[in-house]
């Protein structure tokens, strides 16, 4: 297949995925070998379940698949050593740069603050942090753009489809009522 | 001539009209956004609409629902991040499209197709409603059992990289939707044994993580990159598109229609099965799929449409929902006094034309909100990237936790959208992961089911598959796509038809 | 727009001090459904608590949390502080977690803010199915042993309760279970004759019924039922049955243990308000359940004899992972 423009190897079309397909790039290998692991820690996993009980046990499916995923992955390892390493590409560069890192430290904070702190707090955080990461413009901008979004974002979210994303510190549910009442004492 | 009054019951209440026109329009915004989706609407107007009257309450789910299935093909073309499970396979052809600048195009023709899809779905509904919803309940879980193993088979056309790969990841979305209590025993599957594991992943979260936040991290490399400036000069496809791809939407909608009544699947399904139909039977596409095809982006919608007037054949005919949105709405109907069921029909037969007649206004309001405002969404992705990632970000989050009020849920939607970046760096397509959690239960529930009912004779159970012809004709469908997708295939065809034809 | 600003930091002010228990509500409660939309708990929940939101001149913000056949939604609510802000939403499941193995948590650790309904249950065949009532089924069952297919939906569901039941009073039954993920999905397979014989609620089965497409084979109660006049109660065709009747599923209101009283009794007040509303009514006797919206020490009555008396008939049917005794559950005094 030919690609007609450079940047679909970094898989930003999912029908045609990203990767080389004769080189192998930095950390494929390794990926590859960890998926086989994983497989067969699966394929064990499913035999636990039930074993070879019967046919319609719940571990029948499950032992099929995890089966058919170790096959393939050990496949992929074998085809993927046999394949000569792709020139000019590092694992820092290309496959997990200085940006991504930074994101993946951001939302796994997210992950962690949001219980405890709250929907509001932690989302303004983060957006204000990566805008103003990404985007290296004046914090009036970074804070505008942030708050004004999430702002919209909550109204959506909470308030017209009423989904409680965590409170933590801000009183919510208060605030809401108060609103609420003033809006039905005006009616 | 009551049915035909009934069936102009919304034409000619101005109110009426405007709730239809109301719920589309949101629709569309509804089901655009990953995460917030037609289900959770229609549940949160269950109680909104509660003192109402029935037909407004109706009037308004029905075009909540039309717009929001379509609406999840907008964000899957102009973002990557399909909308809602049902545009996994517009995203396909879509997201290239607009790659180009061309999604001005690709969201007219996928509007102009959603029209035509609902439609023959509606019309079917309308005209063999009883006869289809028969043909339905003939299903035994052996047939359904077949019908996911056909789903399994389109991990083939959905990963177009290495098949090695796509195997892979068909087979793990299989396993990640056994995780957690096995709804029939009860039993622990894949879950270490930890509590959080118990409920299971929820598969809007892996979409979410897979489409939305690797997407939004891949992107990150090209932060400083200028957007790309989208056409939008020639929305509406001309007649003469239209035409050409007639023939194919007929096909596909029919796909959707039988997919949709099917008590169990929906428009998911159907879209993928439809998108992988058009492949097979495009033989000279304008470009290849994967690159911007129209036929991809035609067989999908068509077939999502089709889907939603095919979920109402089983509801007003036997009561049974044909999906989740049905579902809900069958227990609206309770509330609001009456029975669903196979009487509503007898009984009420103007409730019927009624929602035909609000499932034709929805149809229209589609198209009018799909083909204006187009503008206002392009500029979505003509936002600086250094908005738009954390953007992506910040709404994938908040879409993971609204499926089911569960911070797990976003731990596995940020997991997954981590997998999924290496995923898509080392050449691994991740349709064919969303497509194994989809069919997943399928598979597995009606596996045991087909089993269990056999008393575990694998002798009685192909006997059964024999001696029924609809089980015969699934059975000989799957054997057949299973073989054109081996090496003795084109080396058979190469031999029979010489080797010019054997390469397409 | 001063004045609202003032107002609006006066009352989360106010919020945070924590209000007294006579202005409650003053701030939004959470409705936790335990299952999914459209099901039927969420049908009764929707469709009773804008009543109860009228009586108590509040707003309840009702959530669908599914999976762990309820039992995330149940650990959720008693996760948060008992102070009436969090509402559980559920049906009769949890009262079996502990001896099905499924979570150390049920209602005994939550109060009861009303009992709002109970079901029926009644055994129906597909219409094609070569009998045409409780004794025909019999007599086929012992004509062609494991042969019948007869629906289920997991352990501790309504079909199993009743498969033990009649596995108690019958002896055992040599038939095939088929599992399904709910009685919606296995009634639609009973009607294309993927499965004979189902034990369901009678209000998911009625309409069905009254269409000709199912067959009622006998209901599961002492008394005939008004909406379904001429279909055979079980007790007629076995007297023994009585020990175990009635019985049914449940829908109930709760809040987790140690919420005030004066809290309770205003909410309790309110869902008793609410389930006496005509639209209200009307729908639990279309859908064939009959009112009970019970609270206080009556509720907690209800709830442990219907622990006692289901737990110790999965029990004895050999269905339980342990055993009721392991948890204080007492074996219903012999009648």
């Amino acid at each position: 297949m030919t690609h007609p423009d450079t940047e679909h190897h970094d898989g930003t079309s999912d029908a045609t995925p990203g990767g080389v397909e004769a080189a192998r790039r930095p950390g494929e290998l390794g990926f590859a070998i960890v998926l086989a692991l994983a497989s067969a820690a699966l394929l064990y996993n499913a035999y636990g379940i039930a074993g070879f009980e019967a046919l319609s046990s719940p571990g029948a499916i499950p032992m099929a698949t995890t089966l058919a995923m170790l096959i393939a992955a050990v496949a992929i390892v074998v085809k993927t050593a046999r394949l000569p390493k792709i020139t000019g590409e590092t694992l820092s560069r290309d496959i997990f740069p200085t940006a991504a890192i930074v994101f993946a430290v951001l939302l796994l904070g997210y992950g962690l603050l949001l219980q405890p702190f709250g929907f509001l707090p932690t989302s303004a955080l983060f957006l204000i942090v990566a805008i103003k990461y990404l985007s290296k413009r004046s914090w009036l901008y970074t804070a505008t753009v942030s708050i004004g979004s999430l702002v919209v974002i909550w109204l959506i979210f909470r308030i017209v489809f009423t989904v409680l994303m965590p409170a933590g510190i801000m009183p919510e549910a208060e605030f809401i009522q108060f609103f609420r009442n003033m809006f039905q004492g005006a009616k | 001539m009551d049915a035909f009054m009934a069936f102009l019951t919304v034409f000619s209440h101005p109110e009426l009209l405007l709730l239809v026109g109301v719920g589309t329009f949101a629709g569309v915004y509804v089901g655009a956004i990953p995460g917030l989706s037609v289900t959770m609407a229609v549940s949160i107007l269950i109680s909104f609409t509660f003192s109402w009257d029935v037909l407004p309450a109706i009037s308004l789910m029905i075009g909540i629902y039309m717009g929001g299935v379509y609406g999840g093909s907008r964000t899957a073309i102009l973002l990557n991040i399909p909308g809602a499970p049902s545009a996994i396979a517009t995203a396909l052809d879509g997201f290239p499209m607009a790659k180009r600048g061309e999604a001005g195009t690709a969201i007219g023709v996928t509007t102009v197709m959603s029209f035509i899809g609902g439609f023959i779905g509606i019309g079917v509904l309308a005209l063999a409603a009883p006869f289809v919803s028969d043909f339905a309940l003939t299903f035994q879980p052996r047939d359904y059992m077949l019908l996911a193993i056909l789903g399994v088979l389109l991990v083939g056309s959905l990963s177009s990289g290495s098949l090695l790969k796509g195997i892979f990841a068909g087979a793990l979305g299989i396993a990640i939707g056994a995780v957690g209590r096995d709804p029939l025993t009860f039993t622990s599957r894949f879950t270490f044994d930890l509590s959080i594991m118990e409920s299971g992943i929820s598969f809007i979260a892996v979409m979410i993580g897979m489409f939305g936040v690797s997407e939004a991290l891949l992107q990150l490399q090209h932060v400083n990159k200028a957007s790309i400036r989208q056409k939008i000069s020639r929305i509406v496809p001309s007649l003469k598109t239209v035409r050409k791809h007639l023939p194919l939407s007929m096909q596909t909608s029919t796909i959707g229609v039988i997919i949709g009544a099917l008590p169990g699947t929906g428009g998911d399904i159907a879209a993928l099965m439809a998108y992988d139909h058009a492949k097979r039977v495009t033989k000279n596409p304008e470009r290849p799929f994967g690159d911007g095809a129209i036929e991809g982006l035609v067989a999908p919608e068509t077939a999502n449409n089709a889907a939603v007037g095919g979920a109402f054949i089983p509801m007003m005919t036997l009561g049974i929902p044909g999906d989740a949105v049905t579902a809900i709405m069958i227990g609206a109907l309770y509330i609001h006094g009456l029975n669903p069921g196979p009487m509503l029909m007898v009984d009420q037969p103007d409730m019927f034309w009624f929602i035909v007649g609000a499932l034709i206004t929805a149809n229209f309001f589609m198209l009018l909100f799909g083909l204006t405002g187009i503008r206002l969404f392009t500029k979505i992705v003509e936002m600086p990237r250094s908005v738009l990632i954390p953007l992506i970000m910040l709404l994938s989050i908040v879409g993971a936790y609204a499926v089911n009020n569960s911070i797990t849920d976003v731990y596995w939607m940020l997991g997954f959208g981590f997998f999924g970046y290496f995923m898509r760096h080392y050449g691994y397509p991740l349709g064919p992961v969303i497509l194994g959690v989809i069919l997943s239960r399928l598979l597995d529930d009606n596996w045991r089911r087909a089993i269990i009912s056999e008393r575990e004779d694998l002798g009685r159970f192909f006997y059964g598959i024999v001696t029924s012809p609809l089980s015969l004709t699934l059975f000989i469908a799957v054997l057949l796509i299973f073989v054109s997708q081996t090496p003795i295939w084109s080396w058979g065809k190469a031999k029979l038809f010489g080797r010019k034809q054997g390469q397409s | 727009m001063k004045k609202t600003v003032f107002g609006a930091v006066s009352a989360l002010v106010l919020g945070m001090s924590g209000a007294m228990a006579q202005d409650y509500p003053t701030k939004e409660i959470q409705g936790i459904i335990q299952w999914g939309a459209g099901g039927s708990t969420d049908t009764v929940m929707r469709s009773v608590t804008p009543h109860a939101e009228d009586v108590l001149g509040g707003t309840i913000v009702m959530q669908n949390m599914t999976g762990g056949v309820g039992a995330i939604a149940l650990n959720h609510v008693a996760g948060q502080k008992a102070d009436g802000y969090s509402l559980l939403m559920g049906a009769e499941n949890p009262l079996l977690y502990k001896v099905m193995g499924l979570g150390d948590k049920d209602y005994t650790d939550f109060t009861p803010i009303s009992i709002l309904a109970l079901g029926t249950p009644i055994l129906v065949a597909s219409p094609d199915a070569p009998f045409d009532d409780y004794a025909g089924m019999m007599d086929y069952i012992n004509e062609h042993p494991g042969e019948l297919r007869m629906g289920a939906t997991g352990p501790g569901g309504l079909p199993s309760v009743v498969t033990a039941m009649m596995n108690t009073v019958e002896g055992d039954l040599d038939v095939i279970s088929v599992p399904y993920d709910g009685d919606g999905p296995a009634l639609t397979a009973l009607q294309g004759n993927a499965i004979d014989v189902m034990p369901a609620v009678l209000g998911a089965a009625i309409e069905g019924i009254r269409a000709g497409k199912m067959k009622p084979l006998a209901v599961f109660d002492l008394d005939a039922n008004d909406k379904l006049p001429d279909a055979p109660i079980v007790t007629s065709f076995n007297a023994d049955y009585s020990d175990y009747l009635p019985w049914g599923p449940f829908f109930g209101v709760f809040v987790k243990k140690g919420t005030p009283d004066d809290v309770v009794t205003k909410l309790s007040a309110a869902y008793a308000e609410a389930a006496k509303s005509p639209d209200f009514v009307e729908l639990m006797d279309n859908r064939g359940f009959s009112m009970l919206a019970i609270s206080g020490d009556e509720a907690e009555a209800f709830l442990n004899k219907w622990q006692q008396n289901t737990a110790w008939l999965l029990d004895d049917a050999g269905l339980t992972k342990k055993s009721p005794e392991d948890f204080g559950i007492m074996r219903p005094a012999e009648k």
